[in-house]
């Protein structure tokens, strides 16, 4: 009876821990096999512990090329996206226009279309343009499909905005620019950043519509699918783990900066 | 209009002439002429869609007029976006950045006009508003009082020569908002900037401005000293909306000298002359109207030790209700069936109960006569138009 009590009290706790280790057991398996040394070509079982892979992560031909080129797509791709996706999230919710209301269920379309027709069908459209596929084709898509989580994202933030503030900043001196740079931008800001995060996290981790639409260009993901077929190096594991530590490194130290901002206020 | 602080040849007044706004069909403001002296403590009073918040924004130049002019002294500022006119605003909801800290908050006006070395302008200003230690706090982290403080603060570091105030105190609770009252008045004396106030609280109008402007449906009602207008209302609407008045209907009967003789049903009452706003012809109608303080109450058993000369109407009293300094009596007449007399606490009358016969009677000076051809209920709580705005 008693633990049956103690089990009762403790439900939330317990069923959080066990979520959360559902939601984190893959990565600790990524990382345990960082350091494992396979025997033959493929890295699924345990053998023993080493560091070998850690120590060169290049070790193995091409993998560092795709992970820049990832790298750049990512970057590139966050930046456009974001700042197309701020203006339209501003246009959508600022200003009345004709469409409107169209405009606003037309750019979540990307995001319900099953993403392996999207693929087939921007490299319909790229072959009748007559585009070389490559970077450019891949970022074009890349940009494209973000687009909308970007804009999702900063327009929750901006309808959530009093206008009042941007015209205290105009009572105050402030012109157009100044009011923009000063008081909307800032306050935009975590609804842009959560945009661009999300939109560094899906490009870089895209498969299938850059797979059909990379020509010869190899990425990341591409790589890893690529080598999946004849053997997993286990720098993939290294790179995966190397990945997930620099996302929790941001979360402690946004963390560790908001919680020193409290301190100093209180 | 009269101010203390008035200059010889105004060149501080904000005059607006012929200014009004129209939104598509609907008119939010019908063309009105404004003189609000310079250094004087201006309200504009009215109920929520009666134009007043409109008319501040016109002269901020948050909204653009259909048509008139703003003119601050010399300068005609009708073209000028909001960041080119020497005026600042205090927010209804105050509109503090939320991403800055107080000082920040409060230098982001010098700031934008590239003036350097804000610090010691905003550690005064700051004392002057009683948060000198809040200063590195943000905003959310205050309580209501204190964010309306860095807003006026924030608005007068930059010496405006007007300062507009959208119903400051509306989301503060009552005390608060007494002391807040107080407190704005003192800051207006110090600075002796010119503060042109908009609310819907007729009491706060009263406290704290000199010239009180009573908007209605778009336009002026009445214009000037908060004792004034209290005492000799030109419409049903200021009667009613400005305190409470109890009106009767009378007609004429004759007119001797300065005073006017009514009646009402088989009650005669004296009006002086000076305060009928209505024109008198015997037979014609007019309202007649006294405030609730201004009535007398005496139990019928007295009604013998009544001075002659005053008016009287006999009654029952129908409710009463005790709070604190005074008593508050509804009586039931053949002229009128609700009227509100106040009564102070001083030496209650043990009699005054429910039920009880009584005869109502006051100076015939505190009397005044309205147009009959107008809306008995205008201005009053239960009558379109007039609504507690919602604090938002």
């Amino acid at each position: 009876m008693a633990l049956v009590n103690w089990f009762k009290r403790r439900l939330v706790v317990i069923s959080g821990l066990l979520t959360l280790g559902y939601l984190l057991l893959p990565n600790v398996v990524v990382t345990v096999f960082s350091f494992n040394q396979p025997k033959g070509r493929f890295n699924y079982e345990w053998q023993e512990f080493s560091t070998a892979a850690w120590t060169d992560p290049c070790g193995v031909a091409d993998l560092c090329g795709s992970l820049s080129l990832s790298l750049q797509l990512a970057a590139s791709a966050t930046l456009g996206a974001t700042v197309l996706g701020t203006m339209i999230a501003f246009a959508l919710v600022r200003y009345r226009f004709r469409a409107r209301g169209a405009v606003n269920s037309l750019i979540f379309l990307p995001m319900a279309m099953p993403e392996v027709v999207m693929a087939a069908s921007l490299l319909t459209l790229f072959l009748n343009l007559g585009a070389q596929l490559g970077f450019w084709t891949i970022l074009i898509a890349h940009i494209m499909f973000c687009l909308s989580f970007v804009v999702v994202a900063v327009k929750a933030r901006v309808m959530s905005m009093d206008p009042r503030l941007e015209e205290a900043a105009r009572d105050l001196y402030a012109g157009p620019v100044q009011t923009f740079v000063r008081v909307t931008l800032p306050i935009a800001a975590p609804g842009i950043a959560a945009g661009a995060l999300l939109a560094f996290a899906l490009s870089f981790d895209d498969f299938i519509i850059t797979n059909f639409n990379a020509g010869s260009a190899v990425t990341f993901p591409m790589f890893v699918w690529g080598s999946a077929q004849r053997g997993t190096p286990v720098q993939i594991n290294v790179i995966g783990t190397a990945m997930f530590l620099v996302a929790v490194l941001f979360v402690v130290a946004g963390m560790v900066v908001t919680n020193r901002r409290k301190k100093q206020k209180a | 209009m009269t101010s203390k602080k008035s200059t010889e040849n105004g060149s501080g007044d904000v005059r607006l002439s012929g200014i009004g706004k129209t939104y598509g069909s609907f008119t939010a403001v019908h063309p009105l002429d404004l003189t609000v002296p310079e250094g004087s403590f201006f309200a504009l009073l009215g109920a929520s869609g009666c134009g007043k918040t409109t008319t501040l924004r016109m002269i901020a130049g948050l909204e653009e007029p259909s048509c008139g002019t703003v003119s601050l002294g010399d300068q005609d500022v009708t073209n000028l976006p909001p960041y080119k006119r020497p005026v600042n605003t205090v927010f209804q909801s105050y509109a503090l950045f939320p991403h800055l800290d107080i000082f920040e908050n409060v230098a982001f006006g010098l700031r934008r006009r590239g003036i350097k070395g804000v610090k010691k302008q905003v550690e005064e200003m700051l004392e002057l508003v009683q948060l000198g230690e809040q200063a590195r706090k943000k905003p959310h982290q205050l309580s209501g009082g204190q964010q309306q403080r860095v807003a006026v603060a924030r608005a007068l570091i930059n010496h405006p020569k007007v300062l507009l105030l959208d119903e400051p105190l509306g989301a503060l609770d009552l005390k608060l908002r007494r002391q807040m009252q107080l407190e704005l008045k003192r800051i207006q004396t110090e600075v002796g900037i010119t503060f042109i106030h908009v609310t819907h609280d007729q009491e706060e109008a009263m406290t704290m401005a000199d010239t009180v402007a009573v908007m209605n449906a778009g336009r002026v009602e009445q214009l000037g000293s908060p004792a004034d207008l209290y005492e000799n209302p030109h419409t049903t609407f200021v009667a009613n909306f400005l305190g409470t008045s109890n009106l009767i209907e009378a007609e004429v009967d004759s007119v001797s000298g300065e005073e006017i003789v009514l009646k009402a049903g088989d009650v005669k009452l004296v009006l002086p002359e000076a305060r009928c706003g209505a024109p008198t012809r015997t037979g014609g109608k007019i309202l007649v109207g006294v405030r609730p303080e201004k009535i007398t109450l005496t139990h019928a058993d007295d009604a013998g030790e009544i001075p002659a000369g005053r008016n009287r109407i006999t009654g029952t009293v129908a409710a009463t209700s005790f709070i604190g300094v005074s008593t508050q009596y509804v009586i039931d007449s053949s002229v009128c069936p609700e009227f509100e007399v106040y009564v102070q606490n001083i030496d209650r009358d043990t009699r005054l109960v429910p039920g009880a016969e009584v005869v109502l009677h006051w100076n015939p000076a505190h009397t005044f006569g309205l147009d009959a051809a107008q809306s008995l209920l205008a201005g009053t709580a239960g009558s379109a138009g007039v609504e507690e705005e919602a604090a938002v």
